[in-house]
């Protein structure tokens, strides 16, 4: 992808080495991250992401859906990632397919505990999308869009997810003949017309008073540590990543545990080496979930002013 | 000059969506006060003489009536209130818009949701409708800030909570009663509309009578829904009798029946059209429901004279089991009886009528409850309350209803306006149109504007056409009612030389100026039918084209659309060809005109001869038919001769059938049918027919119980085999036989337009041509469903696109009912027409005739007569006295005076004497006595 | 509907019908591409990134002593209301690409005065649809151009219009647009007065060209 000469990849290598990165970074140190949230107002949820010169969008839709058979009580969530044609023209046509569902197939994983792992839902509480059990629930559409890409692009994308400030969209009322009980749903203030047409389906009526923000503070962040030569380097640009041997990307909560899990890279990586990057990105979460709180603090602050 | 502001909305469409508008705020919208300095003045509308009205949503909602009158001006109108208007009513806000545009009036419409300092968003938590009354007082108040305090700014709102927050807010306010009050002109008080509560207590006030519910108690909407969805209760529209307003169906699809509904208790205040909730009464109370129309039927039927319906068409009357037979055969009983437990949704809407005859009540100037008779049976009596009473009551005035409580037995309405004096023919035109929902208002400019230019003559463009064949050399003619001006067919007949006929029907070419989706198409589709009273007539089309551009007038070039067969001497259609064409028409003939023609041995030129080609072709069309088993029914429809300049009636007579009427007739029908294969072959799903079903055997028992009376017997059996019985029914008289052709006709149902794709081909037939396909094609002038087949068929030709309306089988289903009903209205209403003419006609002229008996009653009969084409009662004994002496036989057919050996039968000939009487003061009718 | 109230003369969104939406333009927003530009119409959100002039990569599309210009077009899954999913191998997707892009060789072709560049890529992405998406494509590319430094004859500037309760509107929103009316997209060279794309949907009857018309004048400013 990125052409590198021989002195240029000598000159990174050393770097690395030394603490001191091409672009004066510190090994485990992550470019500077900016945030906008609600830039698709169509979406229930939105946020650019901008990493460097990595730009991604991540937008969230909200809709009505029936819950899967054998996951009567839970809600669905689908993960979308596109690489857009901007970011550079090997993307052009089906050029950006390859890393779109590489990307998409990562975050699954990181966030949901995997593509089938639904169960586990290490990331989002998918009972909580449920309205009615067995009847109706939310299901959650979550595309990503790159549309700028100097690497990184997994934790670009996990942060701008966190940070969609997500609406949900309404109040419910309840009608006979079916009274459903909502205090196992863990949305607050929701309550749900579900009106009853034919025998089998559901009506939901809903009313435009009230939103309700769905609370992403749960929601992991990834932090993805790429081996180069003997080290590891977080928020690697697309000239380091050409350069990697592995990448472990982990995503991590506010609470600090560990939801998901990927490697990548061709090389193999020993257990204790894995161990030790399991921990350090652990403690770069901490500092990443910190700036993005701020960063969420100063958007809203700044969207407050500005309506 | 812009400014942007992104605001969220939410919509459900089945699925949760969520939807984003810009909405744009402006700094350039005046205000429209002539007092304003600051904003431009060249949208001024309101003057700073008196005090600016603004008024609230309900105001306009509820109180539309007053706002129309003059006496209410220089108003404000809000957007926020027009948006809620519009999604609320839509009747009403259309009548607000022509308020706003009425250059009378000064109703200035202010956008305050698009003006800088007058938008208002919502708050958390706030509902959309105090958003919207914030809105309101938001903006009153920036006009009151706006204008200075040297103008009045007053709000109009009834509703309580916001006048409260209004006052608090230093804006004045008032509820629109106190407000017409401080206009010191009682009779405006008459347009208020009052809240229920306080009607019923003035009318406690003024008739101290026993409370009591009257009806039941509607079931809450919540309880309905699910009702409903338990198969609890039916849903349906109702829809009561014509012929009996105490009785009424429900079409029900969740038990594929119609709900019959007897008595006004069971129909608990539901109306003509609402949409109810039906609850079915237990079995044991299916039969002998007749019962409950003696218990109710206090109000009861009154028997006027009437037109007789004049066709097949035409509805029958307390003849056929569907409208319930309430004399003396017994009712079915196997029909679901139930009763409404609630109103989904109300149809109301403003009625024509007059005032009960009342005795004055003592003190003239108050307020005074009187009760309004609607024109239309269906209505029941609506209670107003009037402020002047003496001059309403003998007026024909329009009610509206605004609420029917149970515990009252009648509706509460509130008076909208005066159309004239009772029996004056113009208010009773008027009354007829309104009646029957029949569009008189003048075409908008949008229509006008779809109109080519006039004047209008073939262009180039038209001839180069390769579509259009230019048949100018051929000799056209038309053959009309005298008069006749918007000519929609006209014939040609050539002899070639093979000893065959080329006979072609060239109908006016109306889709070439009507394109699908204008205003104009639409209009058209809304009226669905021109509409002909004794008088005048009341377009579909406007008059450029139905008297211009398409009438196929003589000595002008035309376009058409033709249909022309090749027909052996023996009138076999050999082949048929359908083209759009231009033609130029020899000659515009009256039918009198072309019978004398024919008639006349000494004239033999072109055009006679080909009329009597046409002639000889069409006895033998018409003779096929008949051996097919058509029926030849009979109608029994008068003419008028009507004086020049008073319009009054001078003279009443039968219409007189000729056989150029027959001709022109035959060919008509040829072409419709011969139309109808076409389109069904190239559109079998979404053509537009027209069927005629097969009548019942109950359907035309009275006639056969009617014809055994007479000795004759009628076999019903097909309708080949009734047409022949029909044949050979001759009495001792030349009318009789047509008598008999009459009943028959009322015994049918009427024929009624569909779309092929929602019944099975068997159904398409038309039982009184006796023909298995039918349409309508030869009247596009006044007619849609004729422009909706002109298009089917050049679609079929592929000289044009089928336009997207026929491919929605939905749509296309509502256009069609849409034709039923403008089509059976405007067949009401020409009767109502002649009626009124009737009357008019008598007035000076007290007649003594012939008449025929048609049914008999328990206390007098019905009796027919010819010769002015009415219908109407004749009472042998005083009203009240149910029975007198009079014993009727067992079938119904004769009466006999006990001790006596006079009696009745049924189609007997009396004589009697026609006379206009006044039992009650204004209230004139056609009074019918036996000599 | 009333696209246009009759009362007040004011569009659902409070425009008059000759006014246009706010218009929004930022060049440089990619590090990445050789030139960039976001344009937003209203709502209507669409990046152009330019890649080149560069060697042209498949030289048999390679045109003696012309620029290749391609462009692809592709639109952002959560871009309308009702999110539809759309992959990108989808065969629509990829034809309209394909008639968007010769669209805008039509647009620019006219407009290249540099005869040395060899290839110039042009990726449009729409981020939100919200009516008037192809104008708006052909703006942001155009400033996206400018950004590269590609040397023009002339800027290329696009609007639309459409025809609705007989009154022309100017640049359609998404409700205005999907009613169903006659609508019309015009490229034009601003300076040099001429149209380099006019596309027209809908029948359209003579009087229609009013539109154009005032769609021409507006551009103008």
């Amino acid at each position: 992808m990125v052409g590198l000469s021989a002195g240029e990849k000598q000159f990174m290598h050393g770097g690395i080495a030394q603490d001191l990165r091409s672009d004066g970074r510190q090994r485990l140190q992550f470019r500077p991250i900016s945030i906008q949230t609600g830039v698709i107002p169509q979406a229930n949820g939105s946020a650019r992401v901008t990493l460097g010169a990595t730009v991604v969008i991540a937008s969230i839709k909200a809709e009505l859906g029936k819950p899967a058979p054998l996951r009567p009580d839970k809600g669905k969530v689908v993960i979308f990632i596109d690489c857009s044609p901007t970011a550079g023209t090997m993307f052009e046509g089906r050029g950006g397919e390859e890393l779109s569902s590489e990307l998409s197939v990562g975050l699954q994983r990181c966030l949901l505990g995997g593509k089938s792992g639904a169960e586990a839902g290490a990331g989002i509480d998918l009972s909580s999308l449920v309205l009615a059990e067995g009847k109706i629930c939310w299901d959650l559409y979550i595309d990503g869009l790159v549309i700028s890409s100097d690497g990184n692009l997994l934790d670009a994308l996990a942060a701008a997810i966190k940070v969609c400030r997500f609406i949900f969209l309404v109040r419910f009322e309840i009608s006979s003949p079916w009274q459903v009980a909502l205090s196992n749903t863990g949305i607050p203030k929701v309550s749900v017309i579900v009106e009853a047409s034919a025998e089998d389906q559901l009506e939901v009526n809903v009313s435009d008073e009230e939103f309700l923000q769905f609370d992403t503070s749960g929601v992991p962040v990834i932090v993805t540590l790429t081996k180069v030569g003997r080290h590891y380097i977080a928020d690697a640009t697309s000239e380091e990543e050409s350069q990697m041997s592995s990448a472990v990307s982990v995503s991590v909560n506010r609470h600090g545990r560990v939801c998901g899990l990927t490697k990548r890279g061709g090389a193999g990586l020993d257990p204790s080496v894995m161990l030790d990057m399991i921990s350090v990105a652990k403690h770069a979460s901490e500092n990443l979930i910190a700036v993005l709180d701020s960063e969420i603090a100063a958007a809203e602050a700044a969207e407050d002013d500005g309506s | 000059m812009l400014q942007s502001k992104s605001f969220v909305k939410k919509t459900k469409q089945g699925r949760v969506v969520k939807v984003v508008r810009e909405h744009y705020l402006r700094d350039d919208i005046h205000c429209g006060a002539e007092i304003c300095k600051v904003c431009q003045s060249s949208s001024v509308r309101l003057s700073s003489s008196a005090s600016i009205l603004i008024i609230d949503t309900n105001v306009v909602l509820h109180q539309i009536d007053l706002l129309e009158n003059p006496a209410i001006n220089n108003v404000i109108v809000l957007s926020v209130v027009l948006d809620e208007v519009r999604n609320r009513n839509m009747s009403v806000y259309n009548r607000m818009k022509a308020l706003c545009t009425d250059a009378m009036k000064n109703f200035y419409v202010f956008s305050n949701e698009h003006h800088r300092d007058t938008y208002v968003k919502e708050m958390v938590g706030e509902s959309p409708n105090d958003r919207n009354d914030r809105a309101i007082r938001f903006a009153a108040r920036w006009y009151q800030s706006h204008l200075g305090e040297g103008t009045q700014i007053l709000l109009i709102t009834n509703d309580r909570e916001n006048k409260r927050k209004a006052v608090e807010e230093g804006i004045s306010a008032e509820t629109i009663e106190s407000y017409v009050r401080s206009l010191q002109q009682p009779n405006l008080l008459d347009l208020v509309v009052i809240p229920t509560s306080a009607v019923k207590e003035e009318i406690d006030d003024l008739r101290p009578l026993k409370r009591k519910a009257f009806y039941l108690e509607h079931k809450p909407m919540s309880e309905i829904t699910s009702g409903l969805l338990h198969r609890i209760y039916h849903q349906g529209k109702l829809r009561v009798n014509r012929y009996n307003p105490f009785e009424a169906y429900v079409g029900s699809e969740s038990i594929g029946d119609e709900i019959v509904i007897y008595g006004r208790v069971n129909m608990n205040r539901a109306f003509d059209e609402d949409v109810v909730a039906v609850e079915l009464l237990p079995k044991d109370q299916w039969s002998g429901v007749k019962s409950f129309i003696a218990v109710d039927d206090d109000e009861d039927e009154e028997d006027d004279i009437h037109m007789v319906p004049s066709s097949a068409d035409a509805p029958p009357r307390n003849t056929n089991v569907a409208n319930g037979h309430s004399g003396s055969t017994p009712i079915i009983s196997d029909r679901p009886v139930g009763r409404v437990i609630g109103i989904i949704k109300r149809n109301w809407d403003s009625y024509c009528g007059s005032l009960e005859p009342m005795p004055f009540p003592a003190g003239n100037g108050g307020a005074a409850s009187a009760l309004f008779v609607s024109k239309d049976r269906r209505i029941p009596k609506i209670r107003i309350l009037t402020h002047q009473l003496g001059n309403l009551i003998d007026k024909r005035i329009i009610v509206t209803v605004d609420s029917w409580d149970c515990s009252s037995k009648y509706p509460s309405g509130h008076y909208v306006r005066t159309i004239g004096e009772i029996g004056d023919r113009d208010t009773e035109s008027e009354v007829i149109l309104i009646d029957n929902d029949i569009n008189t208002r003048p075409f908008s400019v949008q229509v006008l504007a779809c109109l080519p230019p006039l004047p209008w003559s073939l262009s180039v463009e038209d001839m180069a056409n390769p579509h259009r064949e230019d048949l100018r050399h051929l000799r056209v003619f038309s053959v009309d009612p005298p008069g006749c001006r918007d000519i929609d067919d006209a014939l040609h007949c050539t002899t070639s030389a093979n000893g065959n006929f080329e006979v072609g029907v060239h109908i006016a070419d109306v889709t070439n100026f009507v394109y699908p989706g204008t205003p104009l198409d639409e209009e058209a589709a809304q009226r669905g039918t021109s509409v002909y009273l004794v008088e005048k007539r009341i377009d579909m089309l406007p008059k450029p084209l139905t008297e211009d551009i398409c009438s196929l007038r003589a000595d002008v070039e035309r376009l058409a659309f033709s249909v022309i067969w090749e027909m052996t001497p023996n009138a076999e259609i050999i082949s048929t060809k359908y083209t759009k064409s231009i033609i130029k028409s020899c000659a515009a003939l009256s039918y009198i005109e072309a019978q004398a023609r024919m008639d006349d041995s000494r004239m033999v030129d072109p055009v006679t001869t080909d009329l009597r080609n046409l002639n000889s072709l069409a006895k033998i069309m018409r003779q096929r038919r008949v051996d097919r088993g058509a029926l030849t029914l009979a109608s029994a429809e008068v003419k008028f001769q009507i004086d020049t300049e008073t319009h009054d009636p001078l003279d009443i007579g039968m219409y007189q059938i000729r056989e150029a009427n027959q001709m022109i007739e035959e060919f008509m029908l040829a072409a419709n049918v011969s139309v109808a294969e076409k389109i069904l072959k190239h559109f079998p799903l979404c053509s537009l027919l027209r069927r005629h079903p097969t009548p019942t055997k109950e359907m035309l028992e009275p006639l056969v119980h009617t014809a055994a009376s007479v000795g004759l017997d009628l076999d019903i059996s097909t309708s080949k085999a009734l047409a022949d019985s029909l044949d050979h029914a001759v009495g001792d008289d030349p009318y009789f036989n047509k008598l008999i052709r009459i009943l028959a006709t009322r015994c049918m149902t009427q024929a009624v337009y569909f779309c092929s794709g929602d019944l099975a081909p068997a159904e398409f037939h038309h039982y009184g041509l006796a023909s298995p396909l039918y349409t309508h094609f030869t009247s596009p002038i006044r007619r849609y469903a004729d422009v909706m087949v002109h298009r089917l068929l050049a679609a079929a030709l592929e000289i044009a696109k089928l336009p997207p309306v026929f491919l929605d089988g939905q749509r296309l289903t509502q256009l069609a009912d849409n034709l039923n009903h403008r089509h059976r209205n405007a067949q009401m209403a020409g009767r109502a027409s002649v009626e009124l003419h009737t009357l008019i006609y008598f007035r000076k002229r007290p007649t003594d005739t012939e008449a025929r008996i048609v049914k008999i009653k328990a206390n007098g009969f019905i009796v027919f007569v010819p010769k002015f084409g009415i219908e109407g009662p004749v009472h042998l004994t005083a009203k009240g006295d149910k029975q007198g002496d009079w014993s009727v036989d067992a079938k119904g057919q004769t009466m006999t005076k006990a001790g006596t050996n006079t009696s009745y039968r049924t189609l007997q000939t009396v004589r009697i004497h026609l006379e206009v009487v006044e039992p009650q003061p204004h209230r004139p009718k056609l009074e019918l006595t036996l000599i | 509907m009333e696209y246009v109230s009759s009362l007040t003369g004011f569009r659902f969104d409070g425009r008059r019908p000759n006014e246009m939406r706010q218009i929004r333009g930022e060049i440089g927003v990619l590090a990445k591409a050789d030139g960039s530009a976001l344009f937003e119409m209203g709502n209507t959100k669409v990046i152009a990134a330019v890649f080149g002039p560069r060697e042209v990569q498949n030289k048999s599309q390679q045109i003696d002593n012309q620029a290749l210009v391609r462009c692809e077009y592709s639109m952002a899954n959560f871009s309308t209301g009702d999110r539809a999913r759309k992959p990108k191998g989808d065969r629509n997707i990829i034809s309209y690409s394909a008639d968007h892009g010769s669209k805008y060789i039509n647009t620019f072709d006219a407009s290249f005065s540099g005869k040395n560049l060899k290839q110039i890529d042009i990726f449009l992405q729409v981020l939100q649809a919200d009516g008037g998406t192809r104008s708006a494509c052909i703006n942001a590319a155009t400033l996206a151009l400018a950004d590269a430094g590609i040397p023009m004859r002339d800027i290329v500037t696009s609007c639309s219009a459409g025809y609705l309760c007989s009154t022309p509107l100017l640049d359609l929103n998404y409700v205005e647009d999907s009613a169903g009316g006659p609508d019309v997209t015009v490229g034009l060279l601003v300076k040099m007065d001429k149209m380099t794309l006019l596309q027209v949907i809908a029948l359209m009857p003579t009087f229609f060209f009013f539109c154009c018309c005032i769609c021409f004048v507006l551009l103008f400013v």
